[in-house]
């Protein structure tokens, strides 16, 4: 018995998940980004009310929920949920990536576009945290190994209202921007949630060797 | 379709074209395949307009709601998919517009506009143009409110100037600059307008260029050569133009409020003395300048802070004394008030007081005293003294004060007097005594009496007999002291009255400690001896004294019913005399309970209501009986005291161990009131009858007496009598106990003895003692003795009835009785020795045996 536990002891430091000095892998960077996520979430909870309220009537309305008809160049964040179930890790993150891509574009020309000194610094603020989502999303992929996606040429997102775009489309531009936006951010902590328990270390197997030499 | 030009150039009103044709168009198949269509699409108006919307639908109409800022509105409709929504008045929301929009209720199809409404455009105010060199025109206007809508940008403006026709268009929104043009055009017709997508508003001036010259700041302005009263200041213009010249105004502030003003014409350099300046004075200097062609607009001003230099002190420092005397000398303490600034002319630094003799010629004494002190003190002789206080600065000394001390301090003994204070102060008057004042001094203390007083003093002409002293340390409540002194010719003060005064008297804060004494079944004293009526917040006027009597008695006389704060009634006396600190309250009831309370008044009100001394005034006669009983119970302690220290001599003297007939004070007594043929009978004068030698143990006499036990238990157990019979007669051995009897004598005082008077012999046995063993026996036979004993004795020898009880055992008869040692001397038998007049002894019956019944009785008590 005492020869097993010496025998335990001696392969202790050998065992993954204790040693302590080796690299940490991509979990606190993932554990980052989500806790990002969350935070942006509700950064945007208050930045949301104030641009709808700005935009004025309807947009501002709670059951306001106009259909999706200029608003078509947005990243959608609704998929079906088997689909959202059997995308890897490497597709997954790529998806968040692209789609904060586009939205920190189109949020950028939002900012140009509003009125008021107030609003200007919200959203300026806001856009440099989504850009630091963005940078964290990328390092997240580069920890695991994922290259980053390369924009396809002529498919850069561009803000451009144009003289066919009326104002009212051009408000509810803007709204499902802000929509697709909260979406996308509780997605991505869905996604990043689901990435943190799928890298944790697994503790348990430390126990079944143990358990195996009798204790 | 018509048109008209629109220019600046052009003057107005502007004429239209003709209409133009009319053209159809077909709209819902032009618009494209959308469910619903809102027009007119992003439309600028102005505030107040009228807007129609209309919507062109696919749908059936019944199911569209249309909403101006969520708030549903209803139209008119037009034909089977068109409907149109006037608007009326439409008002400015917001900068991103006001939003309408249609909606197909259960289809989810939703079009929509913005219509943007712009504030009308205002006129630009307050429009002019000016130049500070003649080169350069910078025009300025309020451009009132700007909408700033997304959709409009802000107005522009443009300045057009009608003589060059030329135009610029302005980069900012409320000033614009313009080149004045070398071909020297001295007048200018400038036009402002403003425009935006909707409105286009100008207005006009007309000016010439040399009336709008509004010149540059100056600068580099400076003091130069500056002394105690004057100044020179220097500055410096730009030029403007050739040969022009600027009228500047030179300004000088003194604690900020202008005190000179000088105008200097200058072209470039500027340069001004200010004089009658107060030396070690803060001014400010500040200058500006105008165009001196045509005054339109001083230029801005520029400051310059400088100090004058400073000079000599230019008053004496007002200086008084307070004389008092330390061990024995004149002690002058000086005080001065320090110098203003207007006349200290700079920093004092040391005062120098110079001590003169008056009375003998001798060295000055001089004393130098650093400031800031204001005060010193001077230990001076008998003599007068002339002391000077002067007072230096970095340049010099001030003009010295001169006061004269008195080396007499004099009677400074004045009336005292009131004085009224006001909220202005006190208002101090008094009467002139000499004609050849110099002036008057009022001297007063800041603070309360109980405080360090720090005096202060107000001089006053010669003319003067009044004065108000004001001092913001006056308070309420507190007692000021004035005294008011003349000055002489010869610089000397003599205090001419003084006064004392209240700001505003209050109340007493405090009552007296009141002392009661002379507590009588009818009065008391009350005294309040202590109280001090000088530190009192107000002139005390007397006091009232109060006094609760036992529930429905009637007040004393000196008292009147009055009702207290606390709603109780008492008995109140008013003590108009503040003076008057003791007063008796009488006519009160004894064996009472009173309660009283004094306290001081002013002409403001009395003092708190404190708690009330409870006090019960004694019984009537307690007083007298302590009179007497007292004095009694003393002498009787005394006289207890001299028996207990001449007890033996007592002893002696009434009751000695061993009586001496001869030295009785009692038989003289007899002798010299009844019978002065009294003789003491002699024992060897005697016969004895019969001689009775009685031995018997103490022990057994106490039981006898004590317990009135039984004879045969007791004093028969050892036989202790022996009974000799009277044959011889110079027998002169008595034993331990001996009795003597003599028949001459009463029989009955004899039979008192414990010996029993019956012939028996020592040998008789103790049962024949029987008639003795009771109480009544013993009387019984004392009645039959006596009655026999009246009728034997002789007539010649009935006027006396000697019992003699003899039991010596210290007499030298003892060594006659051999046969007895030791014992007999311990149960020696004492009989009282009795001269009883016949009077007494031939009583009635009845009376003699209860006289012997306490004769037995005392013979008793003295065994025990």
């Amino acid at each position: 018995m005492l020869a097993c536990l010496c025998a335990v002891l001696w392969h202790l430091p050998a065992v993954p998940a204790l040693n302590r000095t080796g690299d940490p892998g991509p979990g606190p960077s993932i554990q980052k980004t989500y806790d990002l996520t969350r935070y942006l979430e509700h950064q945007l909870r208050s930045l949301a009310g104030t641009y709808l309220n700005y935009l004025g009537p309807p947009f501002n309305e709670p059951d306001f929920n106009p259909p999706r008809l200029g608003a078509e160049t947005l990243p959608r964040a609704t998929v079906n949920l088997e689909v959202w179930r059997s995308l890897n890790d490497r597709l997954r993150l790529t998806q968040n990536y692209e789609a904060y891509s586009h939205l920190l574009c189109y949020l950028r020309g939002l900012n140009r576009q509003a009125a008021t000194a107030e609003l200007r610094r919200s959203l300026a603020h806001f856009c440099t945290s989504l850009q630091g989502l963005l940078g964290s999303i990328a390092g997240v992929m580069a920890a695991l190994g994922y290259p980053l996606p390369q924009p396809l040429p002529g498919t850069e997102p561009t803000w451009t209202p144009g003289p066919a775009h009326s104002d009212f489309l051009q408000k509810m531009d803007d709204f499902w921007l802000l929509k697709e936006l909260q979406t996308w951010l509780w997605r991505s902590a869905k996604d990043f949630n689901r990435l943190k328990k799928k890298m944790q270390p697994p503790a348990a197997a430390v126990t079944l060797h143990l358990e195996a030499h009798g204790f | 379709m018509r048109s008209m030009v629109d220019d600046a150039r052009i003057p107005k009103p502007g004429f239209w074209s003709n209409w133009s044709s009319w053209e159809e168009a077909d709209a819902q198949n032009s618009l494209g395949h959308d469910p619903l269509f809102v027009f007119p699409k992003d439309k600028l108006v102005e505030e107040g307009s009228n807007v129609t919307i209309c919507y062109v639908s696919r749908i059936h109409q019944d199911n569209i709601s249309c909403y101006l800022e969520g708030v549903q509105i209803y139209g008119e409709r037009l034909d089977r998919s068109v409907s149109a929504f006037e608007l009326k008045n439409v008002s400015f929301i917001r900068k991103k517009g006001t939003n309408v929009f249609c909606k197909v209720d259960q289809g989810g199809a939703l079009g929509g506009i913005v219509l943007f409404v712009s504030k009308v455009l205002e006129e630009p105010k307050d429009f002019s143009c000016e130049t500070q060199d003649l080169k350069t025109l910078t025009c300025t206007w309020d451009p009132g409110s700007d909408t700033g809508l997304s959709k409009q940008p802000s107005q522009s403006y443009t300045l057009f100037e009608s003589f060059s026709g030329k135009k610029t268009l302005c980069k900012h929104r409320n000033w614009c600059n313009w080149q004045v043009a070398q071909d020297s055009q001295e007048t200018y017709n400038f036009t402002l307008v403003a425009e935006n997508y909707l409105r286009k508003r100008s207005v006009s001036i007309l000016f010439n260029l040399t009336q709008r010259v509004h010149p540059m700041t100056p600068y580099n302005l400076f003091p130069k050569n500056v002394r105690a009263t004057n100044a020179t200041m220097t500055w410096k213009v730009h030029s403007i133009g050739n040969n022009s010249t600027l009228l500047c105004r030179l300004e000088l502030l003194a604690e900020g409020k202008v005190i000179q003003q000088h105008n200097v014409s200058i072209k470039v350099n500027g340069e001004y003395l200010l004089s009658e300046l107060e030396p070690d004075t803060e001014y400010v200097a500040r200058v500006r300048c105008a165009y001196t062609n045509h005054f339109w607009k001083w230029s801005e001003l520029i400051s310059q802070k400088f100090n004058t230099a400073e000079a000599a002190p230019s008053e004496a420092p007002d200086v008084w004394r307070n004389m008092k005397m330390v061990s024995g000398h004149p002690t002058v303490s000086l005080f001065w008030k320090p110098l203003s600034k207007v006349h200290a002319n700079g920093k004092i630094l040391f005062y120098n007081v110079i001590v003169e003799n008056l009375d003998k010629p001798s060295r000055l004494e001089v004393l130098s005293i650093p400031a800031p002190a204001r005060s010193t003190e001077l230990t001076l002789d008998q003599c007068s003294y002339q002391i000077h206080v002067t007072a230096h600065n970095n340049v010099g000394p001030s003009p010295a004060s001169v006061i004269v001390i008195s080396g007499d301090p004099g009677n400074e003994e004045v009336e005292s007097g009131r004085v009224n204070g006001t909220e202005d102060g006190f208002s101090v008057s008094w009467k002139p005594q000499s004609g050849d004042a110099t002036g008057y001094v009022v001297e007063w203390c800041d603070g309360p009496q109980d405080l360090p007083c720090v005096l202060q003093w107000k001089n006053l002409g010669p003319n003067t007999t009044s004065t108000v002293i004001s001092s913001g340390a006056f308070r309420p409540g507190v007692r000021y002291n004035f005294r008011i002194y003349e000055i002489s010719a010869k610089r000397m003060a003599h205090l001419l009255e003084k006064k004392a005064g209240y700001l505003e008297e209050l109340a007493p804060s405090d009552n007296p400690q009141v002392v009661m004494s002379n507590l009588t079944s009818h009065s008391f004293t009350l005294s309040w001896k202590d109280y001090s009526t000088e530190s009192q917040p107000g002139f005390i006027q007397g006091y009232h004294v109060y006094l609760k009597p036992k529930a429905g008695e009637q007040c004393p006389p000196a008292f009147e019913k009055t009702v207290l704060p606390e709603d109780s009634v008492c008995c109140k006396h008013t003590i108009d005399n503040p003076e008057q600190k003791t007063f008796v309250v009488e006519n009160l009831q004894p064996e009472s309970i009173y309660e009283f309370f004094v306290t001081p008044y002013t002409s403001v009100g009395e003092g708190p209501l404190d708690a009330f001394t409870k006090i019960t005034t004694p019984d009537e006669y307690s007083h007298i009986l302590i009179r007497i009983i007292l004095p009694m119970i003393f002498c009787v302690l005394i006289v207890m005291i001299i028996c207990y220290l001449k007890r033996q001599w007592l002893k002696e003297k009434c009751y000695p161990d061993i009586p001496d007939p001869y030295k009785s004070s009692v038989l003289s007594l007899i002798k010299s009131k009844e019978n002065p043929h009294l003789t003491i009978m002699n024992v060897n004068d005697c016969v004895p009858d019969a001689i009775e030698v009685i031995n018997k143990p103490e022990g057994s006499k106490i039981q006898f007496l004590g317990t009135r036990k039984s004879l045969t238990e007791t004093e028969f157990t050892k036989p202790a009598c022996i009974y000799l019979l009277p044959t011889e007669k110079n027998y002169s051995g008595p034993g331990p106990c001996i009795c003597f009897e003599n028949f001459t004598y009463n029989q009955a005082a004899s039979d008192f003895a414990s010996c029993g008077h019956f012939p028996v012999t020592p040998q008789a046995p103790p049962h024949q003692l029987g008639p003795l063993t009771s109480p009544e026996n013993l009387l019984k036979a004392l009645e039959q003795n006596y009655m026999n004993s009246l009728g034997e004795i002789p007539a010649g020898e009935a006027n006396l009835n000697y019992v003699s009880q003899l039991a010596s055992p210290t007499s030298g008869d003892k060594d006659s009785l051999p046969t007895n040692p030791p014992e007999p001397a311990l149960c020696s038998e004492y009989k009282m020795q009795m001269a009883i007049p016949l009077g007494l002894a031939s009583a009635p019956p009845s009376e003699n045996s209860s006289l012997s019944s306490a004769t037995l009785l005392g013979q008793g008590e003295h065994y025990r």
